[in-house]
This record gives C-alpha cells, sequence and structure tokens, in this order.
C-alpha cells in the first residue's frame, strides 16, 4: 500500500494542490489506507520538529539583510561599481548587469531579490542606452540566478538542513560554480555582440573614478567577507553570521549611507517573516514526507529502479541532470530540493559521488529551472518588472540558458570545480 | 447568492483584520529573534560569558513568527503550487478543481487541528522548555519554566489561520463560480515567497 506513496503524491501535485498540502495528503492517505492512523500524529510532529531548527534561522536573516541592504540604496552603488570594472566593454551595461547579480549574490541569495532589485534599474537604463528590452530583460534573468549559487544561499541552507550536510562546506563549493555562471554570460556577451548590435566599447573608467566607485561600494562589499569569515574562521554558526549580516546591514544603511528610512523597516521585517513561515512550513511538511518514504522504501525503489538504467555514474548523472531539468520547469528550487534530496542524494552518494558535489548539482541546476517555462519563478519576475510576455522572455532568453547549461555538465563532469574550494578550507577530505 | 456574497465579504474582513495583526506581531519576533541571536554573539566572543538562553528563545519566536504570518502567506497566493492544469483546463472544470483541491486541503488542516489541540492540551504540553522561565510575581522572585505548549501552540494557531483562510477561498470560488466575483473586495499585494 505505502508503495503508491510516491504516485499518489505526483497526482496530488500535478493537478495543482499547493506542494505543502500534496507533501502531506499522500503519506496521510496511504497511512490511513494501511490502518496506520496512529502515525498520522508522527507526521504532525514531524512537520513540528522539522520547523523548530535553529539553522533554518539563517534563511529570514539571510533575507533580511538583502532586503535592507537593497533598500539601503546599495544597488545603485554595486552598478556603479561594477560600471567603473566593466562598462568600458562592448555592451557595456549587459556586462554591468552580469557582474552586478554576482555581487549582490554576496549579499541576499535570492535570485528573485536580484531580479526586483536590478531589473527595476537597469532595464529601463539598458533601453535608453540603445539595447532591445527582450535582451536587457533576458540578461537580468539570466544573470539573476547567479544569486542562489553564491554564498549566502537560502537553497542551500535547506539542502544541508534536508541532507544533514555543512553549510558552510556548501557555501564554499558554490563560489566557482556561480562565478562560472557570470564569466560565462559575458563571454557570451562578447561572442554575440554583432548579433545583438550590443552599442559599441567606450573609454576604460579613468583610475580616480575607479577609485571613487571602490569607495562607495566598500561597505556593501563588506557583507560577504563578514559572512564567510565568520562562519570559515569558526568564529559564528551560519545563523549567527546571518544576524550579524542583519545587524551589518542595519548600521550601514541607516547610519553610514543614511539611506534607509526607520518607516521602511516594518515591511522588511514582514516580508523576510513571510519567506521565512512558508520556507519553514514547507521544510517541515519534507522532513515528514522523509520519514513516510523511508517506510514506504521509496529511496530503495527509485535506487532500484535508476541503478536498473546503468551503474556507470557518469551516465547516471547526466539522466540525473535531464530529470532535474524537467523537474526545474514545474517546480521551483526549494521544494524541489526538499522533494528530490533524500530520495536521489543517498542514491549517488553510494555510487561515489562526493554529497557536497551532488548538492551543487542538484542546487545549480534546479536554479537554472527558474528561468524555463512553463512554471519559472525568475522568468514570471522578470516579466512583471520589465512588462515583457512571458513567451518572448523565454524565446530571449534561450542563448544564456545554453550557457548555463554547459556550465552544469561542466561541474557534474568536473568534480574540482566544486570540491577545491571546500577541499581547501578542509570540509572536504 | 446574497448571503454567499455576504458570508464572503464577512471572512475577508475577519482574515484581512486578524492576519494583519498577525503579520505586525510576526514582524515583532523576527525583530526579538535578530536581537537575541546578536545578544547571543557579543555575550559569547566579546564579554566570553555562553548564555543559555537565546538559541532556545530565538527558535520560540520564529515557530511563533511562521504561525502568525502564514496566513497572510496563504491568502496572498504565496504558496507553491503547479497549476499549469487548472490553467489550461475549461472554466468549469476549472472551478470544480480549483474547488477540489481547497477541500483537500481543508481536510488535512482540519485533521492537523484535531491532532495539533490534541498535542496542546495532553501530556507532551505540559513539560517544561530546556531554558525559558518567565516570572510568576511581580518582584521577579519566583519563577516558572515555560511549558512547552506555549511553543507548541504556534503551530495551532497557523493552521487555525490556514483554516479561516481556506474557508475565505472558497466562498470566494464559488462566487466566482456565479460570476459575481467582482462583488468581493481583491485580496491586495499577491505575493512571490520562496528561498529562491
Amino acid at each position: 500500500m505505502l508503495s503508491l506513496f510516491l504516485p499518489v503524491f505526483l497526482v496530488f501535485l500535478f493537478l495543482g494542490l499547493p506542494v505543502f498540502f500534496a507533501l502531506l495528503v499522500a503519506p496521510g492517505l496511504l497511512l490511513w489506507g494501511a490502518g496506520m492512523e496512529r502515525d498520522i500524529t508522527l507526521l504532525y510532529r514531524n512537520v513540528y520538529n522539522g520547523m523548530d531548527s535553529f539553522p533554518l534561522m539563517a534563511i529570514p536573516f539571510f533575507m533580511l539583510a538583502g532586503e535592507l541592504m537593497n533598500r539601503g540604496g546599495i544597488t545603485l552603488r554595486l552598478v556603479e561599481f561594477s560600471q567603473a570594472l566593466v562598462g568600458h566593454f562592448r555592451g557595456g551595461l549587459a556586462h554591468v548587469n552580469v557582474l552586478s547579480s554576482m555581487l549582490f549574490a554576496g549579499m541576499s541569495g535570492s535570485a528573485v531579490a536580484d531580479v526586483s532589485a536590478l531589473g527595476s534599474m537597469l532595464i529601463p537604463a539598458m533601453e535608453k542606452n540603445g539595447y532591445k528590452k527582450r535582451f536587457a530583460a533576458a540578461i537580468t534573468a539570466a544573470s539573476s540566478i547567479i544569486g542562489p549559487i553564491i554564498p549566502p544561499s537560502g537553497i542551500m541552507i535547506i539542502y544541508a538542513y534536508v541532507m544533514g550536510e555543512s553549510v558552510a562546506a556548501l557555501f564554499l563549493a558554490g563560489i566557482v560554480p556561480g562565478i562560472m555562471m557570470a564569466v560565462g554570460l559575458m563571454i557570451a556577451l562578447s561572442l554575440l555582440a554583432d548579433r545583438y548590435e550590443l552599442p559599441a566599447a567606450t573609454k576604460r573608467a579613468a583610475w580616480g573614478a575607479r577609485r571613487q566607485a571602490s569607495l562607495r561600494a566598500f561597505w556593501p562589499l563588506m557583507t560577504p567577507v563578514i559572512i564567510l569569515g565568520g562562519i570559515l574562521g569558526g568564529v559564528m554558526t551560519p545563523t549567527e553570521a546571518a544576524a550579524v549580516a542583519v545587524g551589518y546591514a542595519l548600521i550601514v544603511s541607516l547610519f553610514i549611507m543614511r539611506s534607509l528610512k526607520l518607516s521602511d523597516i516594518p515591511d522588511v521585517l514582514m516580508r523576510a517573516g513571510l519567506t521565512s513561515a512558508v520556507v519553514l512550513l514547507l521544510v517541515g511538511a519534507a522532513m515528514a514526507f522523509k520519514t513516510v518514504a523511508a517506510m514506504a522504501r521509496t529511496p530503495e525503489q527509485m535506487a532500484s529502479i535508476i541503478l536498473s538504467l546503468s551503474d556507470n555514474a557518469l551516465i547516471l548523472l547526466f539522466l540525473i541532470n535531464l530529470l532535474l531539468f524537467v523537474v526545474g520547469m514545474f517546480l521551483d528550487a526549494g521544494p524541489a530540493i526538499i522533494i528530490l534530496g533524500p530520495i536521489l542524494g543517498p542514491i549517488f552518494v553510494e555510487l561515489g559521488v562526493d554529497p557536497v558535489h551532488f548538492a551543487i548539482i542538484m542546487a545549480v541546476n534546479l536554479t537554472v529551472g527558474l528561468l524555463t517555462p512553463p512554471m519559472g519563478l525568475v522568468l514570471f519576475v522578470t516579466s512583471s518588472v520589465s512588462g515583457l510576455k512571458l513567451e518572448t522572455l523565454s524565446k530571449a532568453i534561450l542563448p544564456f540558458l545554453a550557457v548555463q547549461v554547459v556550465v552544469i555538465f561542466l561541474i557534474t563532469y568536473i568534480p574540482a570545480l566544486t570540491l577545491a574550494v571546500p577541499r581547501l578550507f578542509g570540509f572536504v577530505p | 447568492m446574497q448571503v454567499l456574497i455576504a458570508l464572503s465579504r464577512l471572512f475577508a474582513l475577519v482574515n484581512a483584520s486578524v492576519l494583519t495583526l498577525g503579520r505586525w506581531l510576526g514582524a515583532l519576533c523576527i525583530l526579538l529573534m535578530v536581537v537575541i541571536i546578536l545578544a547571543q554573539v557579543f555575550f559569547r566572543y566579546v564579554i566570553g560569558l555562553g548564555l543559555p538562553w537565546p538559541e532556545e528563545a530565538s527558535r520560540f519566536l520564529m515557530l511563533w513568527s511562521a504561525g502568525l504570518m502564514i496566513g497572510t502567506a496563504y491568502r496572498r497566493g504565496g504558496f507553491v503550487a503547479i497549476d499549469l492544469l487548472v490553467a489550461l483546463a475549461p472554466r468549469v472544470i476549472q472551478h470544480v478543481l480549483t474547488l477540489a483541491l481547497f477541500a483537500v486541503s481543508l481536510v488535512v488542516l482540519w485533521k492537523a487541528w484535531q491532532i495539533g489541540w490534541n498535542e496542546v492540551t495532553g501530556l507532551a504540553g505540559r513539560f517544561g522548555t530546556d531554558s525559558l522561565n518567565v516570572p510568576t510575581s511581580w518582584d521577579l522572585s519566583t519563577w516558572r519554566k515555560v511549558p512547552k505548549s506555549w511553543q507548541m501552540a504556534s503551530m495551532l494557531v497557523g493552521i487555525a489561520a490556514l483554516i479561516m483562510v481556506s474557508v475565505e477561498l472558497i466562498l470566494r470560488e464559488l462566487v466566482a463560480v456565479f460570476g459575481r466575483a467582482a462583488d468581493l473586495p481583491p485580496i491586495s499585494d499577491r505575493v512571490v515567497l520562496g528561498s529562491e
């Protein structure tokens, strides 16, 4: 009876039941059908205990820090800093867009926050400077997904919690793939400059102007240093580092840059609280789902199905990337990780894939899924920010999506790209 | 029909008011969480004194912030779902499917409420938390452990809010079936929520 648990879950999911309810309905129904009604109480307790977690508190804190910085005007300073560094390239504003996203990623860890902050500023600016709107929106969306890859990252915290991995190891492992995404997009911009008729290169900014822009961006750019420094120095837990980042963002925005109003704070707190509530409930439901999945021996069944396809880890990684890409088309990264992590993770670890490496393959692939129709969260937000139709945006983004697929395969088949940095800090043997 | 519209408006009014209060209290919880964790960092690394209660207190507040705010998130469309099938279906099927999904959600919530009530009022709720205490006299001379039920009640409050919102959404959908959705006050500020 319990073996029906995954198909029943998928039916409810594709009928349109919210993921939170689907995660509970399928196990609940089957436990009830199998006469194990007392275990339904166990489901409830699992949800509650899954939510009662200190590490998960880092998610609202990182969101809060990013939002405070954004309201405090750091986006503009990051863009000015990027402009001073790469604004002279051909298609300068497009390069600025990518670099700004990478820098913003070190503060917020959210692709949606990136698109909202940078999109509303850079898409109109690019249009004004002769870029086609659909191109401007597409590069903004494509570069925004660097947000959850470079630390801090909400989805990495979720993965670490659900799968019992080290947050610090995952944060470190995301650095190189995030930079590769940015470099890949910038190379694509250079190669496609003629096709997109990008504006010509301009004069390089003078050293004085560069120094000025660097000084103005100094305080915001210190945020990732504080977060990673605190965690890696063994001084703070990720949750404490996140709280310190919030305190730092408040001080910088209120007293140093003086660009945040006290009246902005309640709204920022509410947004962080709403996000945190949804994520907590989902993670709690995932813990309940995971328990019943183990009772139904779902991971073992899935393992035997997957291993019957091939016993070669490289081929299976290729197939799993295809599966994750398709899943990413329909589900956001967080819920997909919550559902698939406990099922797929152990199979690949058993095959000899490093757990941190697999976590990054999964996180990066599903993050790219935020850009793919029909259910691409970042596409929706970019469409709303730019006013472009979803169909137009989906087509315009294709060349950049191709770059990201290449990066996914590079990090899949060259584990050192992911593992070198965490290994350097002793997180991976 | 008029009864249905009046009932929908009543639920909309009650939910909007109660959830607004919940959002403010939830925001206060988040603010306190930050202050408590910063205090923990300060005491541990600056003064060299490890406090025993910040971690549990901040978890307590996090659970309450979630309980107080989850109703708003659901009401504003913040629960992730694959609604492609619903969107592609003919209008009648859309209404039927949406109502059925709301009904399934309501059944889950009702069951959760029953279990949650038993948990909060049962034996598990009577145990004390590890490190949280509250004064029981004005001169602060006597203290007692905070019972676990105070923390567990956060989830029950969240479930109650979700039930209220579910009923409102079902009523709204029924009104929409009869083509009278415009007669109801819109739900403001639809949100995109998630860790992404």
